[in-house]
């Protein structure tokens, strides 16, 4: 560098003598041609030697070229190494110069997409709110603004705020989502770099109602939970991408598939039950089998999506995703149509339930036991342990997992809530473990899982994963798969039909509506061992048995017998009952009246293998 | 004649000059109108927006199933309300009950009306 820098320096000396005087080597040549030219040469001579520069100049000649390139490389990588040298800087530098528009801009809440259930009522939308910020290099005396700015704003901290004011950015908040009351008294401060900033404010008219399914937003919009942090990883909403701030009207309102109205009744029904049976929690889903939509959707204990404070507390879960239990006897229902699709049993098949079924040192039994020998019905409507494992037993260990694995109980299930939980599957599987998985005990999994196998068992054998978006038919049945047969699907609706007319399931039979049912009441496991007075308990009602439409599901997390049920803490006398409430009260929300006369012909593929009863007039024999 | 094509030939220029002043000066108020414009729609927007989040908060339903506890004296709907259109009873036929008053007073029969050809406001026959 330093040598072409001389040589550099030398060709400008050298152009220079050039200029003022023909050059030594030059006038050798041209006086050699006329040694006796006189002055007038002399000035055409330079003249032409001035032309001779120019040329060289201009010229490329090989044997000075190299130098020239070697200038230009130098040149260049200096130049290029500068424009590097600026970028790293740029790129390590933590606190790039910003304008205070940029800074504001990047610091506020984005705007989010509306939020609709699937009747266009508001479940989340923005409203635009002020929020204070300061420049603190503008604040000439920072103690007096912290004086006056707390006097306002009580529930500022003054010695944080100090801290802030006191750092050398170029933007800090003082407040988000002050009030217009608060607005003016800031405003009449005057204080000079202290300004406000139009933010959007996520509002959740509906409070709790749906809580666990809409899901929260933090201070600066961003979803953190439920659909509203599934919309962010969607990318639906990008609150900052490159520092743009997102067009409000751009954004396009996203329907749900909950009914506000549904989702209230059940979390009321719910809240009332919790309360009467003094349960720990409850849980509950109303889901249109046709479509695998959520039509309602709650876990009690729940909480303010306004306001969700600490969401740390593990009571605050959402009972239906994230936990994962022991679902009972409901759990019959997959077993009975597993054994009834491999075609080893059908509706008239018996099974003896005489005495309990011993498996090394453990022993089934029944909790209301009958002591004879059972139809297939029966096992079903006296939910008998010993029928539901010695079916599973006929299908085996190997088949059993299979079946399981094709109705989606062994698999993480995925649907639009970020928030899942994988199932508890015991290692190693067994025939004790068939056995009680067959009524419901040894696997945990998530209840609205349970529900999607069981909608998928009534429905016509489609299973269709859970959606919280509206979805058609049409499009549920694409992206579904067949895992038992139509007739197994009639069957097991005519089963839950029995069980509400004769079984345990009287509580889901509504007049005006045909619904069946199946209720599920598992012992709950404390270190390994099953507590008799702690249970867990679900029910599944299907409205109508014929046409399945809407399938409900409620839970009780510890629920206490009532005196005047005579001290039962079984599924029938609390999720049971709450679920018969349900169906009264949101099925003429869902826009279905309850019917005078019931189907003539509900079951018409049983009917035609013979099969001619009605479920109501199952022979209680 | 050359003279004169000058004197036009400036006048054009200054005539045009000041049009697209003018027009440029028309083009920035309008465009100042719009932003102003849009500033107030976006402003509507934003009260639209707050009045329909109120809306909402207001006809939540577990305010208005309060509401409606304290207020109103309403039953859920049972089953025995409901009836088909088939069950309703028939209708009766219609009674002409102004007909019927005439005929038993014994004036059904056709009236006799006062002939054109008589004098006088009251009929002259008895």
């Amino acid at each position: 560098m330093h040598a072409s820098m001389v040589s550099l320096i030398t060709k400008i000396v050298a152009c220079a003598r050039i200029l003022g005087s023909p050059s030594r080597r030059v006038l050798a040549r041209r006086s050699s041609d006329a040694p006796k030219r006189s002055f007038s040469w002399k000035i055409s001579f330079s003249w032409s030697g001035l032309k001779t520069f120019a040329h060289d100049l201009v010229r490329t000649r090989l044997d000075k070229s190299g130098g020239r390139i070697r200038l230009l490389m130098v040149g260049l990588c200096l130049a290029y190494c500068g424009i590097a040298v600026r970028l790293v800087q740029l790129g390590v530098s933590h606190d790039p110069p910003l304008t205070l528009k940029v800074a504001a801009d990047q610091a506020a809440s984005g705007a989010r997409p509306d939020l609709l259930d699937r009747n266009g009522e508001i479940l989340a939308t923005d409203v635009k709110t002020m929020s204070v910020f300061a420049e603190p290099r503008r604040i000439i005396d920072k103690d007096e603004a912290v004086e006056l700015i707390t006097a306002v704003l009580p529930d500022v901290d003054a010695k944080e705020l100090r801290e802030r004011l006191g750092s050398k950015k170029g933007f800090v908040w003082v407040k988000r989502q002050v009030t217009a009351k608060e607005q003016q008294e800031i405003f009449h401060l005057g204080l000079p770099g202290v300004g406000f900033f139009p933010e959007n404010k996520r509002v959740y008219p509906n409070g709790p109602v749906g809580a666990h399914v809409i899901g929260f937003v933090d201070k600066d919009n961003i979803g953190i939970a439920g659909m509203e942090r599934y919309l962010d990883n969607q990318s639906l909403t990008d609150p900052h991408v490159a520092g743009f701030s997102v067009d409000p009207a751009s954004l396009k309102p996203v329907r749900l598939s909950l009914d506000l109205r549904a989702t209230h009744a059940l979390r009321d029904e719910l809240a009332a039950g919790l309360t009467r049976f003094r349960a720990k929690a409850s849980a509950g889903a109303i889901m249109d089998v046709t479509t695998g939509e959520v039509i309602a959707a709650e876990s009690l204990p729940d909480f303010d999506p306004n306001d969700p404070g600490d969401m740390k507390d593990p009571a605050l879960i959402n009972r239906l995703t994230v936990g994962v239990y022991e679902m009972g006897s409901t759990f019959k229902a997959l077993t009975l149509a597993m054994v009834l699709d491999s075609g080893k049993a059908n509706l008239g098949s018996r099974v003896d339930a005489r005495e309990n079924l011993r498996y090394g040192r453990f022993t089934i039994h029944d909790l209301h036991a009958t002591h004879r020998i059972l139809s297939l019905p029966e096992v079903f409507t006296h939910s008998s342990n010993i029928g539901s494992a010695r079916l599973a037993l006929m299908v085996g260990v190997a088949g059993h997992q299979a079946f399981l694995k094709k109705a989606g109980q062994l698999d993480r299930m995925r649907t639009e809530l970020p928030e899942s939980a994988a199932p508890l599957i015991p290692k190693p599987w067994g025939e004790l473990n068939t056995m009680t998985i067959a009524f419901g005990q040894g696997l945990n999994v998530a209840p609205l899982q349970a529900m999607m196998a069981v909608a998928g068992l009534l429905n016509g054998g489609n299973l269709m994963t859970p959606t919280f978006l509206i979805r058609s038919p049409a499009e549920a049945l694409a992206n579904s798969h067949r895992f038992v047969s139509e007739q197994t699907s009639e069957s097991m609706r005519y089963l839950l039909r029995a069980n509400a007319t004769h079984g345990s399931a009287d509580k889901a039979n509504v007049p005006g509506y045909y619904a069946g049912g199946k209720t599920g009441t598992a012992q709950k496991n404390f270190h390994g061992h099953y507590s008799n007075d702690r249970v867990f308990t679900t029910f599944m009602a299907i409205v109508p048995a014929d046409k399945p439409k809407y399938l409900y599901m409620t839970i009780y997390d510890d629920p206490q017998g009532l005196p005047e049920d005579g001290g039962y803490h079984y599924a029938a006398y609390n999720a049971g009952r709450v679920a018969g409430q349900l169906i009264e009260r949101v099925e003429p929300l869902l826009g279905v009246a309850p019917a005078q006369e019931f189907p003539t012909q509900p079951f018409p593929l049983l009917a035609r293998l013979g099969y001619g009863f009605d479920a109501d007039k199952v022979a209680k024999e | 004649m050359w003279r004169l094509l000058h004197v036009i030939a400036i006048g054009a220029l200054v005539a045009s000059a000041v049009y697209v002043y003018s027009l440029k000066y028309q083009t920035i108020y309008d465009s100042e109108q719009i932003v102003k414009t849009r500033h107030l729609i976006a402003r509507e927007h934003d009260a639209i927006n707050m009045l329909r989040a109120e809306y909402a908060f207001l006809t939540r339903p577990d305010r208005l199933q309060a509401l409606a506890d304290k207020q109103l004296d309403m039953q859920p709907l049972s089953l025995h309300q409901i009836v088909k259109a088939s069950d309703l009873p028939e209708p009766v036929a219609k009674i002409d009950s102004i007909g019927r008053k005439l005929e038993s007073l014994g004036l059904g029969g056709p009236t006799a009306t006062p002939n054109a050809g008589v004098t006088g406001a009251t009929p002259s026959t008895r």
